[in-house]
This record gives C-alpha cells, structure tokens and sequence, in this order.
C-alpha cells in the first residue's frame, strides 16, 4: 500500500488533521476523543511538553509557560522564552508550531497504524513567503517531509470539488473561534488564483459568546443587584452556557439558559433563568456580523469583482452555522452557498485531498459516478417503486421481485421513470417494455425479477424475467445519469416541494390496493368455502362486499374507502379462518404446481450459463 | 423462503416488442464486435473493479446511515434509564403540593438523589476527588490562580465536579489552583 500524506489545518486557535481513505476525505480523532486540537503549547515546571487540549486546561497556573495563536507569530523574529531549571530556553514559533504539529502526526499515526512521514499544511492566503516558509520548516522540524503547503480557501475550495469545474470565481468566509478571513478566488483549469484577500485578526465565535456572556451578566445584576462579574465559578458556568445557547439558537428559534444555584447572598441561593431568543441573539452580534460583511466588500473591491461576479461561496469555520451569518451572505451574493461539510474540518478535509492527489491516490481510483435521481418502476396504482435510490455509485445492480396485479395476466409492463416524485407520472419516463406470455395464474402468484443494473458509463440495462418461465425481456437507457444539473435541481425541488402531497397519494393508493386485494381474496373465500357458509353470513359479507367494490369504482374519499375495508375484514375474519383450515388441509399440491411451471425455454438465460462463463 | 408481499405491475395487452427494446437487441449485437481475449479480459477486470469499488462506496453510504439510527437508538436507550428519575421527581412535587410536608419532601428528594448516583454508578460514572490533591491537566481545568499558603500547583477549591466514566475523562473539574506562598522581591 501507498504510504499517506495527512492533510493538517493548522490554525491560530484549532487545528485539524484529515486523511483520504477511500477517495473520501477522513477526519482524524485525536487522543482525546475530539475532532480538533486547540493549538496551545505549555511547558510545565518538570520540564514537561503538553499539547492540545491539557495545555489549555493549565494556562491559568502557568501563563508565562503557555504559548496561544502562536500562528500570529510565524514568520517574525518573536521567540519565546521558557524558564526550566533554572535555564532559559528560547523556542521560535517555527519550533512551537512543530510540537502542534508532533502531536497531530501522533494522533494520525495511532489511527492509520503505521508511520506518517509526508504532510500538506494549510496557511491563510495572505501568508506571505516567509510565513509560508516558517510553516514549512515548522513540518520539518516535527519530522514531516512537506509536499505542499496551500492556501486556506483553495482547500476548503477543494473539499467541495470546485476545482472540477469550469471557470468561476470563489469567495470563501472563514469566521473561525477567534479570527475572520475572506478571500476571493479564481479557478480555471484546476488551478487557483487569489485575486483578494481581507480579513479582522481579532474577531470570531469568542466575541458572539461574550456578547451573551454580557447579557447574562446584566440581566442578572438587574433582576437581583448581584454582580457575577466577580465570582469565577459562576462566569465559567456562565461561559459554557453561553456558548451552548449560541450552538442551539442555530437550530432553534428560542432557547432557555437555566443555572440553578448560579450563587447565593443573605437571602439565600439565586438560580438563574433567562430566555433568549434567536432575534434578541441576532442583534446582540449585529454590529460584529455587519464588520464582517463590510470587509467582504472591501475583498470584492481589491479584487475588482461585483457580488454578482461571484458563483460560489464556501464557508469556513464554525461561527458559519449561525443562520443570519448565512443569511447576511445570501442577500449580499447571490451566488451558491456551499455548506454540506463540516466548517470546521473543510480546510484540514481539501488538505487531505490535496495530499490523496500527490500521492498519487486519487489517479488511482477511478472517479465513479452516482445516480443523481431514483431509478424507480411503476407499479399498481402509477406508484413509483424504487430499485436504485438516488446518491448510489455507480456501476450497480439491484433486483426485486414484483408480481401480477389480476388473475391469468398475460403480461406485465416495464415502465422505467426517473425522479424523487412517489407518482410514476410526475417524475421523467426513461422507457417502457413488457414481458409478455406469462402463463396463466392467479394474481400475486407470479414472480417477475426486476433487474436494474447500470453501468460505468451510467448506461441502464433493465431486465425482467418471469421465475416461473424464465422468459425474460429487457431495455437499454442510455441517458439515466445524464441529465443537466438545472434539471436536477428542478426535480429535487419539486420533491421537497410536493412530498407531503406525495406521501398522501401514495398511501391513498395504498389504501386501494389493500381494497383490491381484500375484495379478492374474500371473494375467492366465498366462492371456495361454497356451502360451509352460512346463508346469512354470506349475505352480510357480499353486501359488504359490494359496497367496499362501488367506493372504490367511484372513486371514493379515502376515509370512507378505508372504514368499508375495515367492516368488511372484520365480519369476514371467520371465513378467512375457516378458509386458511381448508387450504392447510389441501395444501402442496396447489403451491408445488405454481412454482414449478416449467414453460418454455425461450432464450431464458439459465443459471447455469452464467457459471459457464466464469470458468 | 419468507414470503414477503411484491408489488404488482400492471398490464396492458400484449404487444409486440417496442422499437426501444429492438433497438436495444440490435445495440447488444453491434457491440459483439471483434476484440482479442486479453482485451476482452482486461475489459472485465476494469468492470470488476469499478463495481467492486462502487459496491464500497455504496457500503459506506449505507453503514453512515445505519450509524446514525444506531446512535439515535443508543441515545435512546440512555434516556430511558433517567426518565424514571423524572418520574419520581414529579411525584416529590406532586406528594408536596397535596400535603406541603417539608420534612417529607426532603426525604423523597434524597431518596431520589441516592437513586441517580446509582444510575451513574451503573453507568461507570463515578466524581473525580480533587480536593488537597496536585493540579493535573490531565483531569482538572484550572480557572483560577491565587497566592496560598499552600504549596504550588495545589488544588485549593472545586467550583465544578469532575467526572470519569470507566477510566475515561467524562468532564474535568474546574478548579482553584495555589500558586504559592507571595513571592518576596527578587
């Protein structure tokens, strides 16, 4: 196997570590169980090295031996001095950043089993060549043979496969836990240009946090005369509360931040409880989100693009969750917001790409394809039953058994559709073919396989094939997977748009089926059981009976149709129970005939052709 | 075999082949065309592998939604265990507003107390003793720093338990921490 190269995110307050397995980037868990590791290094007075997330712990005991954002400072003449032993040792950023680095390599080293000796690292776009330089030697130093260092926003780029595309031009907004960058991007033919870059050193999911941490505090001090400012246990609950209800006002429009016992005074203890609601949240951080939008404009002007030059936007970092932060973007570009993967591992994810692309790895595996709607059939009642849902790679195979609809059914048709609609006729009609000279039987006795199976090339071969026969007939589609991406999207649309409506039809449908199937088998019970029932109970039933067919031939409301079943299977348990006694009695002999319908050996590929040819 | 109800297909009458599938058959004739058995071979082999690399990348699909109903059916199940907890409290309230005995109400409040350490107990939960011990990043979070009479680096007061589970760091206590005697002139 290949030896991997790890693609690193280092970043000024978190860094990540990713890997492509599979073709599909993998984020690295660390030691401790988390995604991330904040890059902060600490020396302890025994001479110990912490990284991570210890280090953090341990700051306020040991503040001159703690080294944060030590990003700010690669490249510089900065150097940081440790006093161990009474000896001063002097470290220079590049060497600090190589111990954040050490212990990214470790972590990827446990994961992968095995050696790691290649890395790319990530720096912002604005980094100049001696901060690029500094990062490089910074992988050096750590033991790590550095292929290629690259820009922030071309990795996030990259995650999303924007590289794959024709020219476009990119903006990337990355609002990290204490930093903000935009860059704007150009792309053609694989390779990225940064037209312009802006950004606030100091500005990120912090402040937001402080914001309500501040709200927190007054509210508190209005409502009771208590100063929590001063009390360290209450504004570390106060912080982790904070920050939890910026999480959830992401996904909700009002969250409660509950802290009983927050502190006491002579009157007794004091708990806390404050609604916040998304709006209050949004206008809290107002001016902060507004600075931000500010310096994309300036971006847009260095770059000397309009917001409607733009076609594509990423964000980066996790402060990019909060919905006004995407909602602002939105009504200032109109271009198209990519968001899918995790904000805070996209860059370290592009990186991994990047490092899958130089090893070689992805020339390796062969780009496949995925079918960008459900392949479905059309089955009783215009419902369409899927066989291959959408997002499946390609090439595949899919087989389902289907059967007849009515007794003595000499045919059945294929129609193939395509489309996330649950209607056969709402979604795109691929083709239709029919499998006829199904002998006679029973409806629900037949059994036709249904073969979808499509290709590399996304060409779609459907076979149906009677069990019982082997008679079997078949479709090429030619065009399953290529429809244009407007098209797509439109049928995607449409779906969301109409799934309610949908799931309604489909299960009115159902409703009927059940009808249908109900009339049949007590009809088939009444004619089978003849005079074992009681002329006054089959009197009853047919009546019901009659009633449940005429709802359903005109059509009734479902909720009547659905009460006619129910009164009918009701009064007609007992004669399913008796009939289930005769077949019990009679049985094998009317299922052996069915199954073992030999018919004629028509073309029918055989089972045994196919171990023929593996030979 | 387990009969699982197929759906059905309807019919119209039968007709002759379409042009479609004419086509079709005539397409699979046309593409009979010469080629060598090494070319047929390799041309197998690549079909092999696309779909063996396709069955994959399906099977991570799949085994990503399964992991995501797996852990909303673990979560589940932890809820359960505290549910009965919520119960006995509502009760407490419930015996409270009926009879407003304090006494009582205390009583059921620690019955229901032991009844959740014993929840995380089974859960290998178990508060991290922090107190008169050395600061360890490992374990603790430090918040504060002040001058003590106590020795360096020891944790002076607890403002938030700490938590293991099986060994494993659940939470970390948030602690004071001495940072030595006031520092004569040096």
């Amino acid at each position: 196997m290949k030896e991997k190269i790890i693609g690193i995110d280092l970043g000024t307050t978190n860094s990540c570590v990713a890997v492509l397995e599979a073709g599909a980037p993998d984020v690295i868990t660390n030691n401790e169980g988390e995604r991330t590791t904040p890059s902060v290094v600490a020396f302890t007075d025994t001479g110990e090295r912490l990284v991570g997330r210890l280090a953090k712990r341990q700051a306020i005991t040991n503040p001159e031996h703690t080294i944060a954002s030590i990003k700010r400072q690669m490249g510089t003449d900065f150097r940081v001095n440790i006093k161990t032993d009474g000896k001063v040792r002097e470290y220079t950023p590049e060497q600090i950043s190589a111990m954040i680095i050490q212990k990214l390599k470790k972590d990827a080293e446990e994961h992968l089993g095995g050696k790691v000796t290649k890395a790319v690292i990530t720096v912002p776009a604005y980094f100049n060549d001696s901060q690029r330089q500094a990062t490089k030697d910074a992988g050096k130093i750590a033991g790590l043979e550095v292929m290629r260092i690259i820009n922030e926003p071309t990795a996030a780029s990259l995650a999303y496969g924007l590289d794959k595309t024709e020219e476009q031009t990119i903006l990337v907004y990355d609002l990290g836990g204490g930093t903000f960058d935009v860059s704007i991007l150009e792309i053609g033919e694989g390779v990225f240009e940064v037209m312009a870059t802006d950004g606030d050193t100091h500005l990120g999911g912090d402040d937001f946090d402080h914001r309500v941490m501040d709200w927190l505090v007054e509210e508190f001090r209005k409502d009771t005369g208590i100063d929590l400012a001063n009390d360290p246990s209450a504004m570390q609950r106060l912080k982790d509360a904070a920050e939890a209800a910026k999480m959830e006002l992401s996904s909700r429009k009002e969250t409660t931040i509950n802290l009983p016992y927050i502190t006491a005074d002579a009157s007794g203890p004091k708990h806390m409880e404050k609604k916040l609601t998304r709006a209050k949240f949004e206008q809290m951080i107002d001016d902060l989100l507004q600075r931000t939008i500010q310096t994309v404009d300036s971006a847009l002007r260095e770059a000397k693009k309009g917001a409607e030059d733009i076609d594509q936007v990423v964000l980066v970092g996790g402060s990019t969750r909060i919905p006004k932060v995407q909602e602002l973007i939105l009504s200032r570009i109109p271009g198209k917001i990519n968001k899918e993967i995790n904000s805070d591992e996209v860059v370290a994810c592009g990186a991994a790409i990047q490092g899958g692309v130089l090893a070689g790895e992805v020339d390796e595996i062969v780009l496949l394809d995925v079918t960008p709607l459900t392949l479905s059939i059309e089955t009783l009642g215009g419902v369409a039953t899927p066989l291959i849902e959408r997002n499946t790679t390609i090439p595949t195979e899919k087989t389902k058994t289907f059967t007849t609809a009515e007794d003595n059914q000499p045919a059945v048709e294929i129609h193939v559709v395509q489309g996330e609609r649950k209607m056969a006729t709402d979604n795109k009609s691929l083709g239709k073919f029919q499998l006829t000279g199904l002998p006679p039987a029973p409806r629900g006795i037949p059994q036709i396989d249904v073969a979808f199976n499509i290709d590399a090339d996304g060409i779609l071969h459907v076979a149906a094939k009677d069990k019982a026969t082997s008679k079997s007939a078949s479709i090429t589609i030619k065009d399953s997977s290529r429809l244009d991406e407007s098209e797509i999207e439109r049928m995607q649309r449409e779906a969301e748009e109409h799934a309610e409506e949908d799931k309604q039809k489909a299960e009115d449908i159902e409703t009927r089926n059940r009808a249908d199937q109900l009339v049949y088998s007590v009809e088939k019970a009444l004619s089978d059981l003849g005079e074992k029932v009681s002329q006054d109970e089959r009197g009853k039933i047919e009546d019901q009976l009659r009633r449940l067919k005429d709802k359903l031939s005109q059509n009734a409301p479902i909720e009547e149709i659905r009460q006619a079943i129910e009164e009918l299977s009701k009064s007609s348990q007992h004669l399913a129970e008796e009939a289930y006694k005769q077949t019990a009695s009679t049985a094998g002999s009317g299922e052996t005939e069915t199954s073992s319908g030999e018919g004629e050996e028509d073309g029918g590929d055989y089972i045994d052709a196919e171990y023929d040819d593996k030979e | 075999m387990s009969h699982e109800k197929n759906d059905a297909i309807n019919t119209t009458q039968p007709v002759n082949m379409d042009k479609q599938q004419e086509e079709a058959m005539k397409l699979d004739l046309t593409a009979q065309d010469t080629c060598s058995a090494e070319e047929e071979e390799t041309r197998s082999l690549i079909d092999r592998l696309k779909r063996l690399q396709a069955e994959f990348e399906n099977y991570k699909k799949r085994v990503q939604r399964e992991m995501g109903s797996l852990e909303e059916r673990i979560s589940d199940r932890e809820i359960l265990d505290f549910i009965p907890l919520f119960d006995n409290m509502e009760r407490a309230f419930m015996s409270y507003s009926g009879n407003n005995d304090v006494g009582s109400f205390i009583e059921g409040i620690e019955r229901i107390f032991a009844q959740f350490s014993q929840v995380l107990n089974h859960k290998g939960v178990a508060p991290i003793e922090v107190l008169g011990r050395r600061f360890d990043p490992a374990k603790h979070e430090a918040l504060l720093s002040v001058e003590s009479d106590e020795e360096e680096n020891m944790v002076l007061e607890e403002f938030e338990r700490g938590y293991l589970r099986n060994e494993r760091l659940l939470r970390p206590n948030k602690v004071k921490v001495s940072r030595g005697k006031p520092k004569t002139e040096e």
